[in-house]
This record gives C-alpha cells, sequence and structure tokens, in this order.
C-alpha cells in the first residue's frame, strides 16, 4: 500500500525549472530517501510535499486525499506531515516538553503523551529544559518527537543529520532508524549523501536533473542502477567496456558473469559493464591482469588503489578497494582479478 | 499528468509565482493602508501647495531669503556630518577593535549624548558662553548631539564583520593602514554612509537647537513664517526642504551601491585579539575625556549649574507641579505614538522580511517618504490641512498630534521590528503549521512570543524620539498642555535658565532608561537559531 504518490511534478523558480515532472510512489510503513546532489531539488520536492510551496503542475496525494493538484492545495497544517528541517528548528522560547506538545490539543498536551514521545527517543527526563541546553543530535531526536506526537501521515526530514558532528551522525541514524522501524510511521527523508542514504533507508529514489532518475531498494540501486551515470553517482564505479555472449561479459579484467537482473539484455553485442571497486581483487600471484599503481587513498579501514592496466591502450585506471595489506608505492607492479556477476548496459 | 494540463496551468499564470504558497493578500492589504497613511503629509502639502497657487509659490521659492537659508543649511550640513563621520568612526573602531583602555565604560559614555535633545545641548553651550551661537556654534553644539548617530551603526557593523578578513589581507603583505582603510573601512562604508544620512536629515530637521543659537535654517524659517500664520510662505519653502531631503536619500542610496557581501562561510562570531595602539594610547584616552566632557559634561554640568543658581524659585511649589503635569503628557504622548508607530511597522515589517515582490519593494520604499519629510513639514501640512479642509477636526487634538509623532518616527519602528521578526526565522512557522496550526495561531505562539523583546525595543525608540521631540510637538500641542520639552521651551525663552534646568535633567534622565534598554537590545548577538 502506498502512503504518498507524487505524479509529474513540476516547479521553477522564476525561469529556472528546479523539478521537471517528479513521479514517486512511497509505500505504507517505509523510509525512503530521496538523494540527490546539491541543487537537484530535492529541498523544493520536500517542501512541496509539506504544502510550504505550491505545484506548478503535477499531483500530490497523501494517503488517498489529493492534496495538492489542479484547484486543490491543501494548506499545511492540514496535511497530517510531521516535518522536520534540517537544524531541527526547535522553538527557542518554549521547553523540551512544550515544543514536543506544540501539536496536540491543549487536553493532550498535560497528558502523559508527551512523556511518552521523548520516552520513545531516548530522551525521558528532559522535558524542563530548553533546546539550547542540549547537544546537536538530542534537539534532532526532540525535533523528531515533536514531529511524531501528532500522529502523521507521513514524516518529512530535511537533511536532519547534516548539521551533526560525523561520530554523532552514525548513532544518531541508526536511533532514528529504530524509532521508524518500531513506530512504523511512513517517512521521507532527504539527503546528499549516498552512505546516509544506503544505511538508512528501504527506499532509495535518486533524484537527477528534476526527475526520479531510478527509485530502489539500495542494494539494487547500489548493484543495478538505471544507467552508468548514475552508478558513478551512487559511489565508485569502473565503467568499462565489455562484448556480452550469452550470460558472460569478456572485459579487460577478463571473463565476468552477468548479473541475473539483466539478463533483459540477452544476445550478444557492445555493453558498458559497472565493475564496483570491491569487487575486484589485487592477487599475489601472475595470474590476473597485470597493472601498475598510479595513486593509493588511504582511508584506515580501506584503502582504494587506483590501477593501470599494462595492456589498456587508452591509458584508463581501474580503482580497487582492498581492506588491510600493506600501502603500496606508486609504480608497484600488481594483479588484478574480478568478481562477478557484474552489471552492464547495451550500448548505442 | 498530461502534457496538456501542464501547458493549461502555465498559461494561466504569466508569471510564476515564486516561493510562497499564496499571495498574502491580508498582509499586503494592511500594509498599503500604513503605506497610504505615511503618504498623507506630501499629499496634504502639494495640495496646500496648489491651494496657494502655483505661480505664487514660484515666486516665494526663487528669492534671495531661500538662496541664503540654502546656503547656511548646506553648509553646515556638510561640515558636521563629515565630522560627525570622522569622530562617530574612529571612536567605534577604537571602542570595537583596539586595547584602549577602558574600552566598556567609553562604550556606553559616547553613546549617550544620544539621550540628550539638541536644544539642550545647545542650551548648554549657550547660556555659559556668549560666542556659541551662529555657525561655529551650531557645528559645535550638532557634532556633539548627534555624531552618536554614526558611532552606533558602525560599531555594530565593526562587531558583526567577519575579523578573518583583515588577517588575510595582513597574511597578503598588506600593512596596518593599508588595512585599516581597504578592509576596515570597507567593511563599515554602508554603516558610515548609513549614519551619515541620519545625521544629515537630522539637521535638515532640527529647529530648537538652531533658534537658541540664532542660526537660520530652512526649518527654522518654516516654522517662524507659519506662526506668522504666512502659509503660502512655509509651504513654498517646506517644498524646497523636502526636495532637499530627498536629493540625500538619493546620493545616499547612489554612494551605497550594490552587492554588499559582508561575511561567507558559517556565522560564527569569533573573537579576535585587539590591535594594540601602544603609546598612542595615550593622547586616544584624552580624545575620548575631551569627547565626554564636552558632550555630555557641558550639557550636564550647564543645567546643574542654572538649578543651583536659583534653587529656591526651582522647588516653589508651582514649577513643581508643573515638572509633574508635564511628565505626564510627555509619558502619555510618547507611549501612544509608540503603540501605533509599532502596530503601523508589524505589518510592514512582516512582509518586507518574508516575503519577495514588486509590491513588497514599493511599500518598503515608502518609508523613504517619511525619512525625506522633516518633522515641521509633517507637523505643518497636518495641522494646516486639517483646519483647512476638515475644519476644526483635527485642530490642537491630542489625535492629531500622536498620530504625526507615529508617522515621523515610522521608520525608527520599523527598523526595530525588522530586526526582532529577523530572531523569529520563517522555518519555525513552517514546522508550527506543519504541526497543524492555523496562520494565525502560529502568528500569536510563535512569531510574536519571539520578536516580544524587538518589539519592546522598536516601543522604546519611539518613545525616546517623542521625549526629545521640539518641533511638531510646540506646532501640534493642544492648548493648555505642556511637555517636557515645550515647557523647558518656553522657561529657555523667558531666559529663565533656572526654571528650565530641571526639565532639561528630567528628560535626560527619562531618555536614558529607553536608551539602555535598547543598547542592550542591539548588543545582544542572535540567539534564535532553534
Amino acid at each position: 500500500m502506498r502512503q504518498v504518490a507524487v505524479s509529474g511534478l513540476h516547479k521553477a523558480f522564476g525561469a529556472h525549472p528546479v523539478l521537471t515532472g517528479v513521479d514517486l510512489e512511497v509505500p505504507a510503513g517505509s523510509l525512503t530517501a530521496i538523494l540527490g546532489p546539491s541543487g537537484s531539488g530535492k529541498t523544493t520536492l520536500l517542501r512541496l510535499m509539506a504544502g510550504f510551496d505550491r505545484a506548478d503542475a503535477g499531483t500530490i496525494r497523501i494517503g488517498d486525499v489529493l492534496v495538492d493538484g489542479p484547484d486543490v492545495h491543501t494548506p499545511p497544517e492540514r496535511r497530517r506531515i510531521g516535518y522536520v528541517p534540517q537544524e531541527g528548528a526547535l522553538f527557542p522560547h518554549l521547553t523540551v516538553e512544550a515544543n514536543v506538545g506544540f501539536g496536540l490539543a491543549a487536553r493532550e498536551r498535560r497528558g502523559a503523551k508527551v512523556a511518552h514521545m521523548l520516552e520513545a527517543v531516548g530522551l525521558g527526563g528532559f522535558g524542563k529544559r530548553y533546546p539550547h541546553q542540549l547537544s546537536g543530535g538530542q534537539q534532532q531526536r526532540v525535533a523528531l518527537a515533536r514531529a511524531l506526537a501528532i500522529e502523521p501521515a507521513v514524516v518529512l526530514l530535511d537533511e536532519p543529520f547534516a548539521s551533526l558532528d560525523a561520530h554523532l551522525r552514525a548513532s544518531v541514524r541508526a536511533d532514528v532508524q529504530d524509532i521508524f522501524r518500531r513506530s512504523g510511521t511512513t517517512a521521507v527523508l532527504v539527503t546528499h549523501d549516498q552512505d546516509e542514504a544506503l544505511s538508512v533507508a528501504d527506499r532509495v529514489a535518486a533524484l537527477r536533473d528534476g526527475k526520479i532518475a531510478q527509485c530502489a531498494t539500495p542494494e539494487d540501486l547500489y548493484c543495478r542502477p538505471a544507467d552508468p551515470e548514475l552508478a558513478s553517482f551512487i559511489g565508485d564505479a569502473n565503467l568499462l567496456e565489455g562484448v556480452l555472449n550469452g550470460g558472460v561479459v569478456k572485459t579487460l579484467l577478463g571473463s565476468l558473469p552477468l548479473d541475473a537482473a539483466a539478463t533483459a539484455l540477452a544476445g550478444a553485442g557492445q555493453v558498458t559493464v559497472l565493475v564496483r571497486p570491491e569487487q575486484i581483487e589485487l592477487e599475489p600471484s601472475a595470474d590476473g591482469v597485470p597493472g601498475r599503481v598510479t595513486a593509493f587513498g588511504y582511508h584506515g579501514h580501506d584503502a582504494v588503489v587506483h590501477v593501470r592496466p599494462d595492456r589498456d591502450a587508452d591509458g584508463r585506471t581501474i580503482m580497487v578497494r582492498i581492506t588491510g595489506g600493506p600501502q603500496l608505492p606508486v609504480g608497484a607492479p600488481v594483479h588484478l582479478r574480478a568478481r562477478g556477476p557484474v552489471f552492464a548496459w547495451r550500448r548505442d | 499528468m498530461a502534457a496538456g494540463t501542464l501547458a493549461d496551468r502555465r498559461s494561466e499564470k504569466a508569471v510564476p509565482t515564486r516561493g510562497r504558497a499564496r499571495r498574502p493578500v491580508a498582509l499586503l492589504t494592511i500594509s498599503s493602508l500604513v503605506a497610504a497613511i505615511l503618504a498623507l503629509p506630501l499629499v496634504f502639502l502639494l495640495i496646500e501647495a496648489h491651494g496657494a497657487g502655483v505661480s505664487d509659490v514660484a515666486h516665494l521659492i526663487f528669492r534671495p531669503l531661500t538662496r541664503s537659508l540654502l546656503w547656511n543649511t548646506v553648509r553646515l550640513t556638510v561640515v558636521v556630518t563629515v565630522a560627525c563621520a570622522v569622530i562617530g568612526t574612529a571612536a567605534a573602531w577604537c571602542v570595537e577593535r583596539t586595547d584602549l583602555p577602558g574600552r566598556r565604560v567609553w562604550a556606553v559614555l559616547v553613546v549617550v549624548p544620544l539621550a540628550i535633545p539638541d536644544f539642550v545641548v545647545s542650551f548648554g553651550w549657550n547660556s555659559l558662553w556668549a560666542w556659541a551661537h551662529g555657525f561655529l556654534g551650531a557645528f559645535i553644539v550638532m557634532t556633539l548631539a548627534v555624531y552618536p548617530l554614526v558611532y552606533l551603526p558602525v560599531a555594530a557593523s565593526l562587531r558583526g564583520a567577519d575579523p578573518g578578513q583583515e588577517e588575510v589581507a595582513r597574511s597578503l603583505g598588506s600593512g596596518r593602514v593599508r588595512t585599516f582603510v581597504r578592509i576596515t573601512l570597507g567593511q563599515a562604508k554602508g554603516a558610515i554612509l548609513g549614519g551619515c544620512l541620519l545625521v544629515a536629515l537630522v539637521l535638515l530637521a532640527e529647529y530648537g537647537a538652531f533658534e537658541i543659537l540664532g542660526y537660520q535654517t530652512f526649518t527654522t524659517e518654516i516654522f517662524s513664517e507659519f506662526n506668522g500664520y504666512s502659509f503660502a510662505a512655509s509651504c513654498a519653502l517646506s517644498l524646497v526642504l523636502v526636495v532637499l531631503s530627498l536629493l540625500i536619500l538619493a546620493g545616499e542610496g547612489m554612494l551605497r551601491g550594490r552587492g554588499q557581501v559582508s561575511r561567507s562561510g558559517p556565522m560564527t562570531q569569533r573573537v579576535n585579539p585587539p590591535q594594540q595602539l601602544g603609546w598612542l594610547r595615550w593622547p586616544a584616552l584624552a580624545l575620548f575625556a575631551a569627547l565626554a566632557l564636552l558632550a555630555l559634561g557641558v550639557p550636564i554640568g550647564a543645567a546643574l549649574y542654572w538649578m543651583a543658581d536659583g534653587l529656591p524659585p526651582a522647588l516653589s511649589g508651582g514649577a513643581n507641579v508643573s515638572l509633574a503635569d508635564a511628565g505626564g503628557h510627555t509619558a502619555l504622548y510618547g507611549g501612544s505614538a509608540a503603540a501605533l508607530a509599532t502596530v503601523m511597522a508589524f505589518p510592514v515589517a512582516l512582509l518586507a522580511i518574508r516575503h519577495s515582490g514588486r509590491m513588497r519593494r514599493l511599500l518598503e520604499r515608502s518609508t523613504y517618504l517619511v525619512l525625506g519629510m522633516p518633522g515641521v513639514v509633517i507637523a505643518f501640512a497636518l495641522s494646516y490641512f486639517t483646519e483647512r479642509y476638515l475644519a476644526g477636526f483635527g485642530d490642537g487634538t491630542t489625535m492629531l498630534l500622536i498620530a504625526c509623532y507615529a508617522i515621523m518616527f515610522f521608520p525608527l519602528a520599523l527598523v526595530g521590528v525588522k530586526a526582532s521578526l529577523a530572531r523569529a526565522p520563517a522555518g519555525l512557522d513552517e514546522v508550527a503549521r506543519s504541526l497543524g496550526k492555523r496562520r494565525l495561531a502560529v502568528l500569536v505562539r510563535v512569531t510574536v512570543r519571539l520578536a516580544g523583546p524587538g518589539l519592546v525595543a522598536a516601543f522604546c525608540l519611539v518613545f525616546l524620539s517623542v521625549i526629545t521631540e521640539l518641533t511638531a510637538t510646540l506646532l501640534l500641542i493642544p492648548t493648555g498642555a505642556q511637555t517636557l520639552a515645550t515647557q523647558f521651551w518656553s522657561y529657555e525663552s523667558n531666559l529663565s535658565y533656572s526654571q528650565a534646568a530641571p526639565f532639561a535633567l528630567v528628560m535626560i534622565i527619562v531618555a536614558a532608561v529607553p536608551s539602555y534598554i535598547l543598547g542592550r537590545f542591539f548588543n545582544r548577538p542572535a540567539q534564535a537559531r532553534g
């Protein structure tokens, strides 16, 4: 069952088009991430869903109700949406309790509900404090409790973790994911961070050129992206030329089995092949593809090695992700071996 | 959605609406009403000029008197504005950016002269020293009375400007002086110009101080022509004065230019180590002491001197009753006008901060019309018009005086309200609405609550100005009523200095309280960030 349905949404600011036909379905109870680079219109899309702005064309449904369409524009206060902006935006003049109870009727505000919501986000006993007495992560969780308190049809989160420190981000992210799982609330989260989108969401919608380029599970989006450009946006990608023959594709790195989902390509022909850096290993023995290291990027938990294969005439480099192992000097000889299955697109 | 429907909706709106979900119709209507009220004095003035006969008015404008008034007004305005710019900027830089000893104390002392009415300063100088009159007297008195108008914005902009820019300039090989001229002055340029604009407008509008010092400008002449019932002449001179003010406003706008980016990166305030003055600190200290002595010591000292001189009459029953009575009227007028101006400013400020569009800019500009109308012209236009065309309705009534104050000081209220609304970001309103609250509820529960302290500041700003207002008050005050300013004025005019002095002191003390609250408000860092 879908909870939010966006169809053919257009929005321009002056002469500058931002959204040019967005179609998106958000299943009930899911956490969907809208992923896009800065300026791709992610926040605009979220604000249209919330009702702060009005679309130029297209429709938005929340539940079964049309909230934005020709001659229809439901104001935000009647959409039952929980909105969590980038920095939480707690009301600075109200206590944590009053913030959480803001959207409730006066009777409910005095009841146990507020305390219950604070317990749910792990901030029981913080009710009497003021926002400036809380850390960034705590403020963010209060903002979430405030949004959830009104039992919204959908919670909209605008880059909710962007303002947090790196070490805090992972834990708050996990907490938020857990809170949504337990409450079963539908949520839409906007982010430019692909790690965040892939790790938190059930479904990820990639926004590009004002349209949804692909909406899929994190695994599908990463392993089976709709096109090569999207593959490069979602993580590091080696895009190689290949020749397809049956279920096997022949590349610079040898013959690799084709992903089952790419069998639509059945037959033979020229293809572009996606090989993720972690699908390639450095072989100690000499039975892989020989090449030389051109750069070594050390990240602690892993390292990305750029290798130029000896027999590649174009002089392109291949990215390889290794865990552990010694640092390799530039120019060191190595051997590459790729593992399938790999994904591919037909080349025109 | 089908492409056809899209085309239909596009053609419906030739101009795509920007930003908001709908046009703020109610807000636009109320703001337009406010703008119409603000435009009344100018409209009245033009109607009156027309009524007086265009050729008569033209004849009155092109006579030798106008030329001599123009010369007097312009040369004093130029000289005082330059002096204020130098003193205000130098003082602000010393207080904000150097290790001048006692900076916190000086920061207060250099602003206090603003709370002393200009006519009290001129009374102080003129009553003590006979040579303090004419051009020289006007130059000294006005410079000392109004330089804080430059100091305040410049100090604020230096405090808010990114000190990192100075460091970068130094790291790129630019010396101290060069850095000061190119970076520091550049950062403060807008504030200096803004301050100079205020100084110039005050000089054009000043009446009391020049009357005491015997210096004739457009304003003093309009005043005496009006009191002598030469309405056509006041009308003609008013037109010239308004044109002069509008020219200054336009000039400031042109000098200011476009594209003022004062800061990049996050808005975190970093404290920079102050510049070492070295041996220069002693001359700097001496100059600050001299400034405080001349700007504060002389007027307060003079008031105390004359009060001590005539102690028995000042304490006699009659004077004391009149002090309480005048204070009561001042508080009543000031409070009502401040409340009215703040209420009028709220919708316009909300529109200016939260919405964009052509109407909004037009409405904001309408406040410039008021800035360009000296108080004497507003008072004259309102009083003469109501007397002549709305026979008897507004003449000498409290309502008319309060309306005049509210129009005169509307720009001040707008500045205060805008600053306060900036503390209530639109994001909070959106969150509140997403939580199911209607617009009006959000306005009451979030916007007004957050803007509250700033609204008090706007109120104080207007209240303070009304206490020390003399020109319009003298023209419009209801028969029989007296304020602190008018009572001081009548004693001063009769040379009863010892009786005038207590009124001067009470005005200074009463004005100091709102000044203090204002200083607290504008010095506080914005903290409504959620």
